[in-house]
């Protein structure tokens, strides 16, 4: 309950952004991050549908491989 | 930064002047340490133990009795993150014993994977009552404050039954025997609080601390940090998730939840009462409180304390007393598939994690080593 996902900003309206990460597409409140310059193309952690931090791309990238190997061992362990 | 190989040869480098137990309190890093394999390639030395770190499991079993009478409330429509449903309360098997087996009564349960998903659901359908049961730690409990700071709509209501995580760890440092030599912090915990808050185990216990991140190569140097600090007797309070983890964490984040919650003293299930543990909201939410709004329907939910199944170990495995493998009804009576404790019903459980990386009871010595 306490994995968050990075995603990438793709367009902003008020306080939410709509967001991509490898293909998966949701719309992220960006509230807890109001103090915080959040501009389009930017990547952010993201836990249940709210944005917790901003992030370099290259940690975005390192933490989904992390999620790759989870769910292939979800997959292996039939999860 | 080195891969979690490099890691691991420094750790096999060091001598460590007696055997150690480093404690995590965060179903994430237990999930990558099962799946990594991680147990079995540390000296032997080093015993990496789960603990509190499942907001599911520590849910009392009051709160999971509430929310099964809310949800059976005519008109009711009862949202929860999809792991509360299973959760098993502790009462006959002619009773309704789980939310799962309320929807089945006919009650409307519904998983959600957000707070947004309450909102939109309560949006969608204005002449129903709404209720969100919101379990979770600091990193669940923030989003739902936001939520709040967002505006609720009128016919949303909470059952709030959110913890945070430092206090039970504080439980354990302050018991007659902590059970641990180091400690690993939870890092997206520590990205919403921000580091300091761990403090304490340092400055008043002396205990090595170090947060992680959810790679196996994040939660090695974590551990090389705490086994070096007690190598060389130098505790501190390192911050091994330094990209996430800001010195101040998110500060909005923080004034979010002092503007929605006031702390309390709260029940953990099968532990009792740990003060400053729980949130409660702000006294103007009143009329979005359901255990004020249906005080009716929970007159007859029973306070208890000890309120694990009979035979069920999950209160001494949240607190790391005991491994999952070491409970009497792992693997027997309490499997994934008939889950008698809720370490066994959640994603986030050490005994579901230990299950799933394929720890069975007769392989319980390997699986201590």
């Amino acid at each position: 309950m306490c994995l968050a996902v990075p995603m990438r900003i793709v367009s902003i309206t008020g306080h939410l952004a709509s967001c991509e990460a490898k293909g998966v597409h949701r719309d992220v409140s960006l509230t807890l991050l109001a103090d915080q310059a959040v501009v389009v193309g930017d990547h952010i952690l993201v836990h249940v549908g709210y944005a917790i931090q901003t992030i370099s791309a290259a940690d975005a990238c390192s933490t989904w491989d992390l999620f790759d190997e989870i769910s292939l061992a979800l997959d292996q362990a039939g999860a | 930064m080195p891969d979690a190989a490099a890691w691991l040869e420094r750790i096999r480098a060091l001598t460590l002047p007696h055997p150690v137990r480093v404690l995590n309190v965060c179903g994430g890093h237990e999930r990558t340490i099962g799946m990594a394999g991680l147990r079995g390639v540390l000296p032997d030395n080093v015993v990496l133990i789960p603990g509190p770190g499942c907001p599911v499991c520590i849910c009392p079993e009051e709160d999971i009795l509430s929310a099964i009478q809310l949800a059976l409330v005519p008109g009711v429509i009862f949202v929860a993150f999809g792991d509360m449903l299973r959760v098993p309360a502790n009462v006959a098997k002619s009773e309704i014993r789980s939310l799962v087996e309320a929807r089945a009564q006919g009650a409307d349960v519904r998983p959600i994977a957000s707070p947004a998903d309450a909102v939109a659901i309560a949006r969608a359908n204005p002449n129903r009552q709404v209720a969100f049961f919101v379990a979770g730690f600091e990193t669940t409990a923030a989003p739902v404050a936001a939520m709040l700071h967002e505006g609720l709509p009128d016919n949303l209501s909470l059952l709030l039954s959110a913890r945070r995580t430092w206090p039970a760890v504080a439980l354990l440092l302050n018991s007659e025997a902590a059970g641990f030599e180091g400690l690993i912090a939870p890092g997206h915990v520590a990205t919403i609080m921000g580091p300091e808050e761990w403090r304490f185990v340092v400055d008043r216990h002396g205990i090595p601390t170090a947060i992680a991140g959810f790679t196996a190569g994040s939660i090695l140097a974590a551990l090389y940090s705490v086994l070096r600090q007690i190598a060389e007797k130098r505790p501190f309070l390192d911050n091994c998730y330094s990209a996430f983890v800001r010195p101040a964490g998110n500060r909005r984040a923080q004034d979010c939840l002092a503007d929605q919650f006031d702390d309390i003293d709260a029940a953990w299930r099968g532990i009792g009462t740990i003060p400053a543990s729980g949130f409660a909201l702000k006294p103007h939410w009143a009329g979005h409180d359901a255990r004020l709004l249906f005080p009716n329907h929970l007159e007859g939910v029973r306070r208890r304390v000890g309120d694990m199944p009979p035979g069920c170990d999950c209160a001494r495995v949240v607190m790391g007393r005991i491994s999952p493998v070491e409970c009497r009804l792992y693997g027997k009576a309490c499997t994934p598939r008939t889950p008698v404790g809720p370490c066994m019903v959640s994603d986030e459980g050490a005994c579901r994690i230990w299950w799933a990386n394929g720890q069975r009871p007769d392989t319980a010595d390997a699986a201590r080593q």
